[in-house]
């Protein structure tokens, strides 16, 4: 029998739907399938952590959609209807949204008695925070319903009950019946954009006086093209339209502050795919996920896409027939960038997410399934640690990317991940080639229960397939919080082999991995396989 | 329980880490499967046209058509001196795969009217040359008499040019029972369920030759040589076991003075 030979993958390079077959065959760590995975900064693809409902899943607003959410203080700021909320913990939710509230702040009690303020056609929510001198900063809400005028809420005090806490509570108004739907602090300003009744302003606000549009500092600029978005990054302000993008210079200098075009051929899908990430800002475009990297060189811009590998999956969501809303989100500990789309009606289970995790390759992508967000925000909470929430259509607020399974209305469900290689064909495409055994390098993060299948040439319906096996895991070691008969498990390794013996022969075979349930996550680090050269046939 | 066509095909299937078959995708097997499925017909068929007369492929149990001699038994009819070697058989792909010409016997044992004393005796293997040369001939002349014809009791069997019948000389006069020894063209195993004729111990031999066949689909000939090894091994075994087993003697009939 021909001597076995060895050949080794380690997984990386992401998803990639725009290499043809015969491409793919040069490049076996990537993923053609890699769904409700996400690029491990360890190396890797990790099955993504699940999410929990926040405190005990008490909704701010009964089954009303959560339009917008954003890590404030210690807590996190909900809309939804036409309210404002803020929370703690999740257990209860105080309305923010109140009329008439003192310019030196209410207590707690004076505020929960004020009028309701109502965010009229209250739609997808925008968040801008200006820190300031004050415990929490002010944050700043609009929304893309353009029905009412941008609200500035702020809150002090350090206690740890809110009924020690003052409270700040007041409409801004920008000029006349102007209702801006997006807004961001830049340089000591708040500047707003999008209404209804001037699609194609910006307004910017007086310096250091985020609420006054008329004070010293303040102007507007008039543009040739809708704004659909706004980010402030380093010291331009950029404006994305839907065909173009500006950035505006120099906005505490009356003499000098401009606006400059950066590129009138591609503009911005929606403003809710703008992230600042990794010194850049990403955005969905068109024509792919593209960023705006601000270089040593001062005015000199670079655009470029960053998801050639999964631009077949951006023209599916383009094209769509659903009209798709948009949402993304960076967790910063992982490098990642999450855009979350959903159908207005569509399921939970049906909705989808894109996760671009910055490496040392660059960009590389995967797939999430089941997690409707139409409203998502990261941030770090007044502890220093990094939150980050999501909220469903009906009403639900969650612990995002947290848990080993998916708690849609709280009802635990499994998580479907799925990864499968390009098909390999070993270095040589024309040898028929027999497998023996495969090890596969996981990094479980608990007891598991993947499943490996194995498909030859291209999963021809001409040959009898394999039967799946199963990669189960134990508890890995973790030590110091080991405790002997207590279910975890002394010297397991971390990141163990798994051998398993596997039958059939095929010129090429792709492999999957995959598993539904609510186990921990676990990473795949790469695959070993042994085969023997059996011919030419 | 004898060793079944799924049971055989999987064997080799595994030792070429190939995917196994099931019951439900057996007669569906497409590739390598389909191969290794077909091959073992072939490999029984190679046993079968090494050896035909393996026990196991014996048209039927020794006796079972008279309790003296034989598997197969044909009544002589008197004036006719040739008879079909397996009875309703049309063609030769549905004869016996072969048949003991040494071994044919002759009686009127069992045979409706006969007393004793029965003729009982072997009737001598007489090639087709010799008897054309010797008897043809005052046979012929004898039974063209018609009813005046004297025939007579067999001493030979002769076999036909085409091989489907036997023959006869002298022409018989009257009834006989005719016993002889024939064995089967095995039969293609089709079904997942279907066993092998062979005793289990014997599968292996099977799996020799399906492996032979099945590594040279492969390209893999020093494979298919130690298959065939294993093969004539086999073969060469089995035939010691089940087709000369009886002790071996020498008599020696010399006349002391």
């Amino acid at each position: 029998m021909a001597a076995s030979q060895p050949f080794s993958v380690p997984l990386q390079g992401g998803l990639d739907r725009s290499s043809n077959t015969m491409e793919l065959l040069s490049k076996p760590g990537v993923a053609t399938r890699l769904s409700n995975f996400e690029v491990s900064n360890k190396g890797g693809y990790r099955r993504i952590n699940g999410y929990t409902q926040f405190g005990d899943g008490t909704r701010p607003s009964s089954s009303n959609e959560i339009k917008g959410l954003q890590v404030y203080a210690d807590g996190v700021i909900a809309t939804s209807s036409t309210d404002i909320f803020f929370s703690q913990d999740g257990d209860s939710w105080l309305q923010i949204n109140k009329d008439s509230v003192s310019g030196s702040g209410d207590n707690y009690s004076t505020f929960t008695g004020r009028s309701t303020l109502t965010r009229t056609s209250q739609s997808k929510g925008h968040f801008a925070i200006f820190e300031g001198d004050t415990d929490y900063g002010e944050v700043v809400i609009t929304d893309e319903g353009s029905g009412c005028k941008p609200f500035l809420f702020k809150m002090t005090g350090t206690g740890a009950e809110l009924s020690s806490r003052t409270f700040f509570a007041e409409e801004i108004t920008v000029s006349g019946t102007h209702y801006p739907k997006f807004c961001v602090i830049h340089d000591k300003h708040l500047v707003v954009a999008g209404a209804a009744t001037a699609k194609n302003t910006i307004f910017y606000s007086g310096t250091s006086d985020i609420n006054d549009f008329t004070s010293s500092g303040s102007g507007s600029i008039v543009l040739d093209d809708q704004v659909i978005g706004l980010k402030s990054f380093r010291n331009e302000l950029f404006i994305f339209c839907k065909n173009s993008i500006y950035k505006l210079q120099n906005i505490n200098n009356a003499s000098t502050v401009a606006v400059v075009p950066v590129t009138k051929n591609v503009g911005c899908v929606d403003g809710k795919t703008i992230q600042e990430f990794a010194g850049d800002l990403i955005f969905l475009a068109p024509d792919g996920f593209r960023t705006i990297a601000g270089t040593a060189r001062i005015g000199d811009v670079e655009l470029g896409t960053v998801s050639k590998a999964i631009q077949p999956l951006i023209n599916e969501i383009l094209t769509s027939s659903i009209s798709y809303e948009f949402n993304s989100v960076v967790l910063r500990d992982k490098s990642q960038y999450r855009m979350y789309y959903s159908g207005s009606a569509e399921s939970t289970a049906n909705s989808k997410g894109i996760t671009g995790t910055l490496t040392a390759r660059g960009f590389e992508w995967t797939e999430v399934k089941g997690v409707q967000a139409p409203a998502i925000t990261s941030g770090f909470n007044a502890a220093g640690k990094e939150k980050v929430f999501h909220g469903d259509r009906t009403g639900f607020v969650y612990n995002h990317d947290t848990g080993p399974s998916f708690n849609p209305a709280g009802t635990e469900t499994n998580i479907l991940a799925e990864y499968q290689s390009p098909d390999f064909d070993y270095g040589d495409f024309g040898t028929l080639k027999t497998l023996d055994h495969i090890k596969v390098s996981l990094r479980p993060e608990g007891a598991t229960d993947a499943t490996l299948r194995v498909r030859f040439d291209f999963d021809t319906s001409d040959k009898i397939q394999p039967l799946d096996v199963s990669l189960q895991t134990n508890d890995p070691a973790i030590f110091g919080t080991s405790t002997f008969n207590g279910g975890a498990k002394f010297g397991a390794p971390e990141a163990p082999l798994i051998r398993q013996h596997i039958q059939g022969s095929g010129h090429s075979n792709f492999f999957k991995i995959f598993s539904e349930d609510t186990n921990a996550p676990y990473t795949i680090n790469g695959l070993y396989v042994n085969y023997r050269p059996s011919g030419r046939l | 329980m004898a060793t079944t066509y799924l049971t055989l095909t999987n064997e080799v299937l595994r030792e070429l880490n190939e995917v196994q078959l099931t019951s439900a995708n057996f007669s569906s097997a497409v590739g390598i499967q389909a191969f290794v499925r077909e091959a073992i017909n072939r490999s029984i068929n190679d046993i079968a046209n090494q050896e035909p007369q393996l026990p196991f492929f014996s048209a039927a149990a020794s006796g079972g058509t008279d309790p003296f001699y034989g598997n197969v038994t044909v009544a002589s009819v008197a004036g006719t001196r040739w008879y079909t070697l397996k009875s309703g058989s049309s063609s030769i792909t549905t004869d016996y795969a072969s048949i003991d010409w040494d071994d044919f016997y002759l009686t009127t044992i069992n045979v409706s009217g006969e007393s004793a004393p029965f003729v009982s005796k072997g009737l001598k293997f007489l090639s087709l040359s010799d008897w054309k040369r010797y008897v043809r001939d005052s046979e012929n002349a004898d039974d063209a008499k018609g009813s005046d014809a004297s025939h007579g009791e067999p001493r030979y069997v002769i076999r036909s040019p085409d091989h489907r019948k036997f023959g006869l000389s002298p022409i018989p006069d009257k009834v006989y029972n005719v016993h002889f020894y024939a064995y089967d063209v095995p039969t293609e195993l089709s079904a997942h369920g279907d066993t092998i004729t062979f005793p289990d111990q014997y599968a292996s031999v099977i799996i020799a030759r399906t492996r032979y066949y099945v590594h040279q689909f492969k390209e893999n000939l020093q494979q298919a040589a130690f298959a065939l090894d294993d093969y004539k091994t086999g073969m060469k075994r089995m035939k010691s076991n089940l087709i000369n087993p009886q002790p071996k003697d020498i008599t020696d009939d010399r006349i002391y003075f």
